[in-house]
């Protein structure tokens, strides 16, 4: 532990944990996935910094999208964003679900995935290559010390539009709203 | 009375710091093993930090209450384990002051094998709550994992017994003590002891109850932030007990605290060293291997105390 | 008079609740739920009362003792305890079923029948209540026709057939001996030859170990445990079986007396070793099968039979602690299986008549008492710290290991595995896990099903944290067989090595959950989801469609299930299939032609003419 993060440590230690205890949900849509196994085994060690692979999204706090999202995935996807717990950070990895990357003009793919789910942090590349990763998680770090990785503080604010979105694509999503609004009216002039 | 009250309040201390550290130690070694750098010792404590001001969700009051008896469990079964000391007179050994285990007048071993039940049937219930399918699969697979491995547990537990001809741990200990260690004197079961010790304290070969990448994480799937942390620490304190308990029953306790710690850390990374260079077995070849190697060596032990008593 | 008031009360009461079934049906539930707990009262006040009653002064020149002493005492209020609480959940479970009259009569003549049978002071009028008792608990098998018919004609057989030797045995006593009273009878046989003995032994034997349905007698339990009625089969596993083993107390250590007990066999083939090896195989191997069934009611009965293991293992020792926990562990096995089979009952009841394992689950939020009790009765099957089952088996399993017989004491604690799995898959899937589409609508179950579940419920906690009470009581049953003293106090044992006590054990468990709750509430708060909000990879989980608790041990029943074939049962079916062609065989005798009787009778009298001219007989 370096010496002057010993300070830090003591003035907040939730948001020091939340840093150096990255648990991931990898929601391997595409070909994305093929990077990780290098990021997380021998050659790059992703747990020396505290980022270990959790299988579920109640355990986890940082979702990282790794592929282009196809329609049926996203479904996937919102669900499980909304099954993990606050806090939580997003993290597309890829060019595919920045913009669709190769896929661009696929009638099934999703191009801004950031309609649907709020996202922190993109990493750009086709593929990223795994230091791409790390310097992602440092970026990320930088974020949360400033309190800027608030995509899930978005989400619960915006969640109407979010919701709106999300329908127009799926009509009936099969679960009920997160966040159920605030008043009647309100969800009328959604 | 005084000392037994601190007693009760050291032990579970001893067993929870003692807990966390092996988790961190163990991520640390297998992680070296794999030819990584591998996290930091304290890597444990950031995780538990970060689970307990985690948002969590809850599928009701037996999903709680499973993850709360668990940690009661563990703790409960750490007050009837001798953590170190000795019944010997003051000055026979360095640093030994009377033994360490506030419970030892209640029930002794056979107490102790019920209450190491109490954690697994404890998450079993509160992963039950949940309606998680791969919950259920885990489940399914934690109770016959702890049958197969139960029977050449029970077989050395019962050798070792008929071999010092009582049921109390302290007792057992302070035999080994005022002569040889149970490893040489019961050396079979010792070995079977051993090669059951990773089904018992569910690292691999034998982790496919919270195989995460076939059942997502098994009974575990639905608990997160605080009830996650607690049965990270419960996991922990488990293990803890295990160890500690082959340490008593085979490696002669300890004369006092920090000899114990040593033997049980010792003890730990060789199990971890087998454990880090194995892949996980299905459940049918957990239940075939812990019912043939294990239980003829415990068994053949058995046979021979019982002839030569 | 005590004893006979309450034989009268019992047997009237059976009379009168079926009259006045006819009259009508709220009248008849008052008067059979008032009787009932009548009888526990009157019980109950009997304590400390011991005495002994003539009743019939003379019977073929014997006198017809009733007796009351703690033994008696100790096994009658089990009884009537557990047949008030049937009794009261039946009200609801037998509400509008066409055979309810005849249920509550039935219910109290077998309770009248079990109370004559702990209460008789000598051994016709043991044999006369026996009897009684095995009849109608056979009609109240058979009750529900179809599959029961088959089960109580199952039991009925094989009870008979204890009867029999039984009576074998009863006339031996009378021609050797010339009384039947107990006291008489125990004291004639200290004089008499060990034949003599081992033929009372074997005999008697055969009879209780058929009622207890130990293995290899057993046969006649899963079919008939199953296909009673709920609150009946609560009686006939929770105090109906144990009349067995109060047969074998009385046999073995008042009529045979422990000291000739001890003495009985040679070498290593002693009467004990054969019995408590019995014992371990009941243990083991009933309780594996109960792992691998999939009808509630079923896995309950297995089960059961290898509690009776546990109970006989400790018997057959003859020592003051495996008496203790023999005893012990039959009130805990009456508590705890009666408490199941009400469950299943109060479930089947709510539920529609549904019992397969397969066919259920998630209604733990449905039904959160029975519930609670259930799992609270689970735990004392598997005898968790703090029910009342933990002492028992503590008691047991350390005779076991002290007295030097490990393997014993092995297949006693591999049992324990056993009935952790059998319980978990029991609560799993019943209770827990996910609640199928046609069981959304299950509403919790009715007063009068969740007050005797509640009660009994009350009772393994109170015997698990207090368990000098019964503790007590047991070991002056000993002490009168001439068994070793205790040192018994409230909260467990004081001897000096291995003591236990639960008090130290009780306080620990709460401090520790306390401190646990206290850790658990230092946490960010959880979100309450539904129980449908699963995580399944992104997707829901089906609901309805599949059920994850199918075959819920299968790696374990692919493995065992070839062993665990019940070859007492093929056997009993093969000696039946035998007896049948025999007598097939005399049929053909009958052709049905009047030649062939004709040529009978002409080779008859041509015989009889024979015999006359050779041997000149008349």
């Amino acid at each position: 532990m370096d010496r002057n993060q010993l300070a830090k440590w003591l003035k907040s230690p939730v948001e020091m944990a939340n840093k150096y205890s990255l648990h991931a949900v990898y929601f391997c849509t595409g070909c994305g996935i093929i990077e990780i196994p290098p990021v997380i085994t021998a050659r790059w060690d992703a747990e020396r910094f505290g980022i270990k692979a959790v299988a579920t999204p109640r355990q986890g706090n940082l979702f990282m999208i790794t592929g282009y999202v196809s329609l049926k995935t996203l479904k996937a996807i919102i669900r499980t964003y909304e099954q993990m717990p606050d806090p939580k950070y997003t993290v597309a990895f890829g060019s595919c679900p920045i913009n669709g990357g190769m896929y661009w003009d696929s009638y099934n793919t999703i191009k801004h995935l950031d309609k649907y789910i709020p996202i922190d942090g993109w990493i750009a590349g086709c593929m990223p290559r795994p230091e791409a990763v790390f310097i992602g998680v440092t970026h990320l770090w930088t974020l949360i010390d400033k309190g800027k990785a608030d995509g899930y503080i978005r989400y619960s604010k915006n969640y109407a539009s979010y919701r709106r979105n999300q329908e127009m694509l799926f009509g009936d999503l099969g679960w009920p709203p997160l966040y159920p609004s605030e008043s009647p009216a309100e969800e009328a002039r959604a | 009375m005084v000392t037994r009250i601190i007693h009760i309040v050291l032990s579970p201390l001893i067993a929870l710091v003692v807990a966390v550290f092996l988790l961190g130690l163990s991520r640390i070694v297998i992680a070296r093993i794999h030819r990584r750098y591998g996290p930091p010792i304290y890597q444990p404590i950031i995780d538990i930090i970060r689970l307990m001001n985690q948002q969590s969700i809850s599928h009701g009051t037996l999903f709680e209450l499973g993850v709360v008896l668990a940690l009661a469990g563990s703790i409960v079964t750490v007050l009837f384990i001798p953590l170190g000391g000795t019944n010997a007179p003051p000055g026979s050994y360095p640093l030994a002051h009377g033994l360490l285990c506030p419970l030892s007048s209640s029930g002794g071993l056979l107490v102790v094998i019920y209450l190491m039940l109490f954690g697994p049937v404890s998450i079993a219930l509160g992963a039950g709550a949940s309606e998680n399918p791969n919950a259920s699969i885990g489940v399914s697979r934690k109770m016959l994992l702890a049958l197969a491995y139960e029977v050449p547990f029970l077989l050395v537990i019962l050798a070792i017994m008929s071999h010092y001809g009582t049921i109390s741990i302290a007792e057992i200990v302070s035999r080994q003590q005022d002569s040889a260690w149970g490893v040489f004197s019961v050396p079979l079961s010792a070995v079977a002891a051993f090669l059951i010790l990773p089904a018992m304290l569910g690292i691999r070969p034998f982790d496919l109850v919270g195989a995460p990448q076939e059942i997502a994480s098994g009974p575990l799937a639905e608990y997160g932030g605080r009830y996650l942390a607690l049965l990270t620490i419960q996991n922990g304190i488990q293990v803890f007990v295990v160890i500690a308990l082959f340490v008593n029953l085979f490696l002669g306790g300890g004369v006092n605290v920090i000899t114990f710690l040593l033997k049980v850390f010792a003890v730990f990374l060789a199990a971890e060293l087998v454990s880090a260079v194995l892949p996980r077995v299905r459940i049918e070849n957990a239940l075939r291997f812990c019912w043939t190697w294990p239980t003829g060596l415990a068994l053949a032990q058995m046979i021979i105390t019982v002839v030569s008593r | 008079m005590l004893p006979t008031t309450i034989l009268i009360v019992a047997f009237g009461s059976a009379g009168f609740v079926y009259l006045a079934g006819r009259v009508h049906a709220r009248v008849r539930d008052t008067l059979a739920v008032l009787s009932s707990l009548v009888l526990v009262g009157l019980i109950g006040l009997g304590y400390g009362a011991w005495r002994e009653v003539v009743y019939v002064p003379d019977f073929l020149g014997l006198e017809l003792v009733l007796r009351l002493n703690l033994l008696a005492w100790f096994f009658a209020i089990t009884v009537a305890a557990v047949v008030s609480l049937s009794t009261i959940f039946s009200l609801s479970y037998m509400r509008r079923k066409e055979s309810a009259n005849f249920h509550y009569s039935a219910t109290l003549a077998v309770e009248g029948a079990m109370l004559g049978t702990v209460f008789a002071g000598d051994l016709l009028s043991f044999f006369i209540f026996w009897e009684i008792m095995s009849w109608s608990a056979y009609l109240l098998i058979s009750c529900n026709r179809g599959r029961a018919l088959e089960a109580g004609l199952k039991y009925i057989i094989m009870s008979l057939v204890g009867s029999c030797a039984m009576l074998i045995g009863l006339l031996a006593m009378y021609s050797g001996l010339g009384v039947l009273s107990i006291p008489l009878v125990a004291e004639g046989m200290q004089a008499a030859s060990p034949g003599f003995v081992l033929l009372v032994l074997l005999t008697f034997g055969l009879g209780f170990g058929i009622k207890s349905a130990m293995v290899p007698l057993h046969t006649w339990l899963p079919d008939a445990h199953s296909e009673a009625a709920s609150p009946f089969s609560a009686v006939l596993s929770g105090v109906l079986i144990k009349m067995g083993i109060y047969g074998f107390v009385l046999l073995m250590y008042v009529v045979v007396g422990l000291k000739l007990l001890l003495g009985v066999g040679a070498g290593w083939l002693t009467f004990r070793h054969i019995l408590c090896w019995l014992g371990a195989i009941t243990v083991v191997v009933p309780t594996f099968i109960a792992v691998l069934q999939s009808d509630a009611k079923r896995l309950l009965a297995w089960s059961s039979i290898g509690q009776i293991g546990y109970i006989i293992l400790g018997l057959s020792f003859g020592t003051s602690l495996a008496f203790a926990g023999a005893i012990f562990h039959a009130l805990n096995h009456a508590l705890c299986k009666s408490l199941l089979f009400l469950a299943v009952g109060a479930v089947e009841h709510n539920t529609g008549g549904v019992r397969d394992l397969n066919d259920l689950g998630g209604l733990a939020k449905r039904m959160p008492v029975t519930f609670a009790c259930a799992l609270l009765a689970g735990l004392g099957l598997i005898g968790i710290p703090l029910t009342s089952g933990f002492v028992p088996k503590w008691l047991i399993y350390r005779s076991l290991i002290e007295d030097g017989y490990p393997f014993l004491a092995l297949a006693a604690l591999i049992g324990t595995w056993g009935a952790i799995l059998y319980v978990y898959k029991l609560l799993h899937n019943i209770f827990l896990g996910q609640l199928p589409e046609k069981h959304r609508e299950v509403r919790r179950a009715p007063l009068s099903m969740r007050i005797p579940i509640l009660l009994l419920g009350l009772g393994i906690l109170v015997f698990g944290v207090v368990p000098g009470i019964p503790l007590r009581a047991v070991q002056d049953i000993g002490h009168t067989f001439g068994l070793a003293q205790l040192k018994v106090t409230l909260w467990g044992l004081g001897s000096e090595a291995g003591a236990l006590n639960m008090l130290n054990i009780c306080l620990a468990v709460v401090i520790a959950f306390a401190a646990a709750f206290l850790l658990l509430r230092l946490g960010a708060k959880g979100r309450a989801v539904d129980q449908e909000d699963s995580y399944a990879a992104g997707s829901a989980v089906p609901v309805g469609r599949y059920h994850y608790t199918v075959d819920f041990y299968g790696p374990l029943s692919r493995m065992i299930s070839p062993y665990l074939r019940d070859r007492a049962d093929e056997f009993y079916y093969w000696l039946a299939a035998r007896g049948r062609e025999i007598a097939d065989l005399t049929r053909k005798v009958y052709t049905g032609y009047a030649g062939t009787y004709v040529l009978y009778i002409v080779s008859f009298l041509a015989a009889l003419i024979f015999l006359q001219l050779v041997w000149h007989i008349w």
